[in-house]
């Protein structure tokens, strides 16, 4: 075979034997198969919304159902007060919920690691500064930022956009420290002492030799990133700093809270939307715990 | 939505702010009343006697306290600088006015000034001052003080900013003796019995400069007349009234107002439940409708003088004519606002956003003014998209490929469209707006915006459309002075300053109507010309009006009997033209006692619930503990 003879071949064929190890002890880790059930489930419902829901149901001048009804054979979740199906309402919110939250943990992650991997290969001036920064950042209350921020944004600027950029700005200080730490035990080990010797710029040190070997860490750590994104997002929203105008689980719940859900004791407005938050938080833990007992081998021995 | 004075010239930014019906910020109070419960639990769990008993009549059992739960906060105390309708229940509480209006039908009756005359050629006015009424420390009130109130109107920037509309036909405001104050006008008003500038006493004011008096707080013992004396103020959570029981229009019934702040509707609807206050209003129809048949509890969707509209940027210009701002240009065209007045569906709005506790809207002046109501009878605009399109297909606005049209100067309708984040109803209004525009091959961006914001950004100009609402005084005056050239913004020292127009409509023929109005003594006259500058306003499809809504109103009638409605026939409660219902207030039996043993209820309550909350912390964090003992092994 052509590519065992290159190095690159090589590297290949080891991931995709890695790859597959992964695999075979994750089908064996039951949490972590329960969480990867339940992602797959919320996936295909955000998939596949516009064949289980008609979106016209959103619309609230073409709402046909009654105001505020228990759920029925008709509308399983119930109706909204302008009579809408809750069960639509919450088919098309997963996709907003599931997107704020995956793209804000892609900003997170990023902006994580190459500040975590910058501060734990600069040792000087430069690593100690990032370093402050990422501190500063951690102990500032999370909440309170992410209000300020998503006040100040420019009106101009799509509200979904907003609260992608403001969730992934704020979250990301906890990821780099975790990278920061990472990097440290890997710059001590000898084949970065070999690369420097070989004369290895930092861009070279970093990409080639810092990042792939952070980068499993990095991944576990994404899956438990997205279900803190989701929860911020419904939070935003539930504060009314979301799009409001994008159906998402914290909009609806938004909804509920200033339609008078408590005084009006419907039940169903509330509920669906908020079990749904549940479980796809807790489907990412388990997948993100299961990641990291399987990555980390003091984890794993101890299991 | 409040009853302040209007400027003359224009008004400062943050004051169209004043006029504007103003629901509540939702989140700022959303996450203070998180605060407050918090603070509350664990206050019930550290302390809970203290806590009971202020909540419970404090010191003297006989005292009567009745306690009106509200939203959104006073902004200030000082009358010349407050905005917010709440201010302005606040001042009429402490201070008085020369006329009142009365709780029958809003008309005029005598305040301060028992009796009146005018002069044969209407512009000499002669009040005559109640004799023996005091100021709270004591001092006697003079017609000095009433001059000195007017004078310091027409003077003062701030002051005049405030309420400059009252005084702007007056040349000179002179007391001819201690209970006599001549007022001289450049031309006959119908408006002089409309002058609503509290009297102020002249002996505490005078040491506040024209410099201190913006930032001036007036929360400290201020001195006034009125019914009510503040007490205690503390921002953002009660301010704490004491009746006056000398005062001239009869000694309040109860001894102590409390008006509590609270976070929104449904915080509000709890505490009317659990009896911490006695009444709220402008809630939203859901809680005031889950109230309806709560024992103790009545409910009253009260008629009120307020409505609201879709406002379009009819093309920004300062005064000066100068375009400012960003408006899109297919606004200007009357034939696009027609189109989208004619894709609005109010009955859905006032079905589903009012919950039927409403109208639909056509003129400016609400119907509960039925002699300046206008309303356009057969010729009104009906509810027909088809219609629409097919008007916008005839102005030439042809669709593009994706569904949008394009007008003939190849610009899209794409607007930009602006809801209140502090109003509920506004949120649903805008929704629904955005989605009929859909239908028509438009395309409405919907952005939330704080009142504030909104505010600003509509005195520069940079809107398509938004939604807002206004709430009218017994005078007319004001509100359709709202529309005229001079209101539009102007230029202050290089900067764009706001004035009371947030349409930049600018007519030659309308703001003769205005003009003619303002000095027509003849009530049938005045009435015609006004109901001619409505229906102007309505066939240049200024503001698509959308609604004339009722204020949602419930209190504990099993506590507390003697509210007052104006006008009598099923009128507003409380936040009138007046105080009678606070006046008039007095408790149903001073033995009964619900209010302690529902807060034991309350305190015992909050106590289980930290107790659980307790024990779910532990829980988890026994869990927790565990499975990483578990790990360790």
């Amino acid at each position: 075979m052509s590519e065992t003879l290159t190095p690159r071949g090589i590297v290949r064929a080891r991931r995709r034997a890695a790859l597959a190890a992964f695999w075979r002890t994750f089908r064996r880790d039951r949490e972590g198969m329960t969480g990867l059930v339940l992602l797959a489930l919320f996936a295909f419902v955000a998939l596949a919304a516009p064949l289980l829901a008609d979106e016209s149901g959103l619309s609230l001048t073409r709402a046909t159902g009654p105001v505020l009804a228990e759920p029925s054979f008709e509308y399983p979740f119930g109706t909204d007060k302008y009579g809408r199906s809750v069960l639509t309402l919450v088919i098309w919110g997963s996709r907003i919920s599931l997107l704020v939250g995956l793209a804000a943990t892609l900003i997170s992650m990023v902006i994580g690691t190459v500040v975590g991997i910058a501060s734990g290969h600069f040792r000087g001036v430069a690593g100690g500064a990032l370093n402050r920064l990422t501190e500063w950042f951690l102990v500032i209350p999370f909440l309170p930022l992410a209000i300020v921020l998503a006040t100040v944004f420019p009106p101009d600027v799509p509200k979904i956009v907003a609260v992608i950029i403001v969730i992934g700005v704020t979250s990301w200080s906890g990821t780099a420290r975790l990278v920061r730490a990472q990097v440290f035990s890997i710059e001590e080990r000898p084949y970065l002492e070999r690369a420097r010797a070989l004369g290895a710029g930092h861009w070279q040190q970093m990409s080639r030799h810092v990042l792939p070997n952070v980068m499993p860490l990095v991944l576990a750590n994404t899956t438990l990133t997205v279900s803190i994104a989701i929860l911020a997002e419904t939070t935003l929203s539930f504060l009314g700093l979301g799009d409001p105008l994008r159906i998402s689980w914290g909009r609806i719940l938004d909804n509920a809270y200033s339609g008078a859900v408590i005084s009006t004791g419907s039940w169903w407005w509330v509920f669906f939307p908020g079990a749904s938050v549940v479980l796809v938080v807790l489907g990412f833990n388990l997948c993100g715990r299961a990641i990291e007992r399987i990555l980390d081998p003091r984890i794993k021995s101890r299991v | 939505m409040s009853r302040t004075p209007v400027t003359d010239g224009a008004g400062l930014t943050d004051q169209s702010a004043s006029r504007r019906e103003s629901r509540v910020p939702s989140l700022r109070r959303r996450l203070a009343a998180a605060a407050a419960l918090l603070v509350a639990a664990l206050t019930a769990l550290a302390i809970p006697a203290p806590a009971a008993a202020e909540d419970a009549t404090p010191s003297a059992p006989t005292k009567v306290t009745f306690v009106l739960g509200i939203k959104q906060d006073i902004d200030s105390l000082n009358p010349y600088v407050g905005v917010v309708a709440s201010a302005y229940e606040a001042y009429q509480l402490m201070y008085d006015y020369l006329i009142n209006s009365s709780d029958k039908d809003f008309s005029p009756v005598p305040g301060l000034a028992e009796r009146w005359e005018t002069s044969t050629d209407g512009k000499t006015w002669t009040y005559h001052i109640r004799k023996g009424v005091k100021w709270s420390d004591g001092k006697d009130l003079t017609a000095k003080d009433v001059a000195y109130s007017f004078q310091r109107s027409i003077d003062g920037e701030t002051e005049n900013g405030q309420y400059g509309n009252y005084v702007s036909l007056i040349t000179k405001v002179s007391a001819t003796d201690d209970y006599t104050v001549v007022i001289e006008t450049s031309a006959p008003s119908p408006s002089m019995l409309r002058l609503l500038v509290p009297i102020l006493p002249e002996h505490t004011w005078k040491d506040i400069d024209a410099k201190e008096v913006s930032t001036f707080t007036n929360d400290t013992n201020p001195v006034g007349s009125g019914p009510f004396k503040l007490v205690e103020a503390k921002a953002n959570q009660f301010y704490r009234f004491e009746a006056n029981k000398g005062y001239w229009g009869g000694a309040p019934k109860i001894d102590e107002l409390v008006i509590r702040v609270y976070a929104d509707d449904e915080g509000l609807g709890q505490a009317l439940r659990n009896g911490s206050v006695d009444m709220i209003q402008d809630v939203s129809a859901a809680v005031w409708e889950s109230l309806r048949n709560v024992p103790g509890i009545t409910t009253s969707d009260s008629k009120y003088p307020g409505f609201n509209e879709l406002a379009y940027n009819l093309g920004a210009q300062t005064v000066e004519n100068k375009p400012i701002g960003n408006g899109h240009p297919a606004l200007k065209d009357k034939r696009v606002r027609l189109a989208i007045d004619t894709a609005i569906d109010r009955k859905t709005l006032v079905d589903k956003v009012l919950r039927n506790h409403g109208t639909a809207a056509t003129g400016v002046i609400p119907p509960l003014y039925p002699n300046w109501h206008w309303t356009p009878g057969d010729a009104a605009r009906t509810f027909d998209l088809a219609k629409a399109n097919q008007m916008l297909e005839d102005a030439g606005y042809k669709k593009s490929a994706d569904g949008i049209r394009v007008g003939p100067d190849g610009k899209k309708l794409e607007f930009r469209l602006f809801g209140r984040e502090e109003s509920e109803f506004s949120k649903d209004n805008v929704a629904y707006i955005a989605d009929w525009l859909s239908q028509i091959g438009m395309k409405a961006t919907v952005s939330i915006m704080s009142e504030d914001k909104l505010t600003a950004v509509i005195g520069q100009g940079e809107y398509d459309m938004f939604e807002w609402g206004w709430v009218v005084e017994p005078d007319p005056d004001f509100q359709l002075s709202v529309f005229t050239c001079d209101q539009r913004s102007y230029v202050d020292a290089g900067e764009i300053a706001a004035g009371w127009s947030d349409s930049f409509y600018c007519d030659a023929s309308y703001d003769a109507l205005y003009q003619q109005q303002k000095t027509l003594l003849d009530p049938a006259q005045r009435t015609a010309v006004i109901k001619q500058a409505q229906q102007k306003l309505y066939d240049d499809a200024v503001y698509s009006m959308l609604y004339y809504y009722n204020n949602f109103e419930a209190y504990r009638s099993d506590k507390f009997t003697g509210f007052t409605p104006q006008p009598s026939d099923g009128g507003s409660l409380v936040f009138q033209y007046g105080t009678y219902t606070y006046l008039n207030l007095a408790p149903v039996s001073k033995t009964t006692d619900t209010g302690s043993s529902n807060t034991l209820w309350l305190v015992l309550g909050i106590g289980a619930g930290v107790v659980v909350l307790a024990g779910i912390v532990g829980g988890v964090f026994l869990m927790r503990r565990r499975s990483t003992a578990d790990e360790r092994e």
